[in-house]
């Protein structure tokens, strides 16, 4: 397996995801599998387009801001959107963790023969907690929400397949969502934010 | 939510229910909303205020959640033991 992936990172939202997707890369150099990790000034649309016209990429997983018609990179930049990119991705497997970009982009994503999207079809929200701004990864509070989404990546680089790596989200989010409602839990300020990204999560295939 | 000339009404008394549950995210707190930025509760709870676009998520969010939880069984409900 080939995965490439982008984790632009210029805010605070980004700086989270960032992090959360390097533990995704971690995962899968683990599992001997070769990564194309186009991180911060290297998730431009220029070198997403070339990579995937060159190399022989089976899944990507694009981390950043979104839109119903766009994905963006570093610094905002639009580096996949309708009718500009698309179709690169045929054969390919994908992963959107952007805001809305189920809506459109998966959907003609798929119509241009990529063998599966998984995506949101609304805002991907999650809390974060600013004494941990500078240590994302043992934010206690964004946790949750980037767990129950990473799992999407953890199953694809395991080789399941889109159906099966959504499933397995979700499987988390209800974890989560049971955890959270225990009446031990202090956090069920979590709940809706969980049941939030859990629904508004899609798959195509 | 009534409908006067195509503009959604949300009733007071839904406002003031999303408020309340926002309020109980302690301040320290920041939640991304994906290209729209970071918010503090503070300014989350000015926009269900002014019902821009923001306040309309926090309020559905809330709404999805609040809807979900009669799917709980009722059975919990019978075996509880009732205090007073």
């Amino acid at each position: 397996m080939l995965l490439l992936l982008t984790r632009p990172r210029y805010d605070r939202p980004t700086h989270y995801l960032f992090h959360w997707a390097g533990l995704l890369v971690n995962e899968a150099e683990k599992k001997g599998i070769k990564v194309i990790d186009l991180d911060k000034d290297k998730a431009k649309k220029k070198n997403l387009h070339s990579y995937l016209a060159k190399q022989p990429i089976d899944t990507v997983i694009l981390n950043g801001h979104g839109s119903p018609e766009s994905v963006a990179g570093e610094d905002n930049e639009i580096i996949l959107s309708v009718g500009n990119g698309t179709k690169l991705l045929k054969n390919k497997i994908i992963f959107v963790r952007a805001c809305d970009s189920g809506a459109i982009l998966g959907k003609e994503i798929m119509k241009n023969g990529a063998k599966g999207f998984v995506g949101y079809i609304q805002p991907f929200m999650f809390l974060i907690d600013k004494d941990y701004f500078n240590k994302p990864l043992e934010d206690e509070l964004a946790a949750p929400f980037l767990e129950c989404s990473n799992q999407v990546g953890i199953s694809l680089i395991k080789g399941r397949s889109v159906a099966e790596a959504h499933k397995d989200s979700l499987g988390k989010y209800s974890e989560a969502i049971d955890k959270y409602s225990s009446s031990e839990t202090t956090n069920s300020f979590l709940l809706p934010i969980l049941l939030w990204n859990m629904t508004n999560q899609v798959y195509y295939q | 939510m009534e409908e006067q000339n195509n503009i959604q009404i949300i009733p007071e008394d839904i406002i003031n229910l999303v408020i309340a549950r926002l309020e109980t995210i302690p301040p320290n707190i920041e939640m991304s909303i994906g290209n729209e930025g970071s918010f503090s509760i503070d300014e989350l709870i000015e926009r269900v205020k002014k019902q821009d676009n923001i306040g309309k998520k926090m309020i559905e969010m809330q709404l999805t959640y609040l809807r979900s939880l009669d799917k709980l069984p009722t059975q919990y409900l019978q075996n509880a033991p009732a205090t007073n």
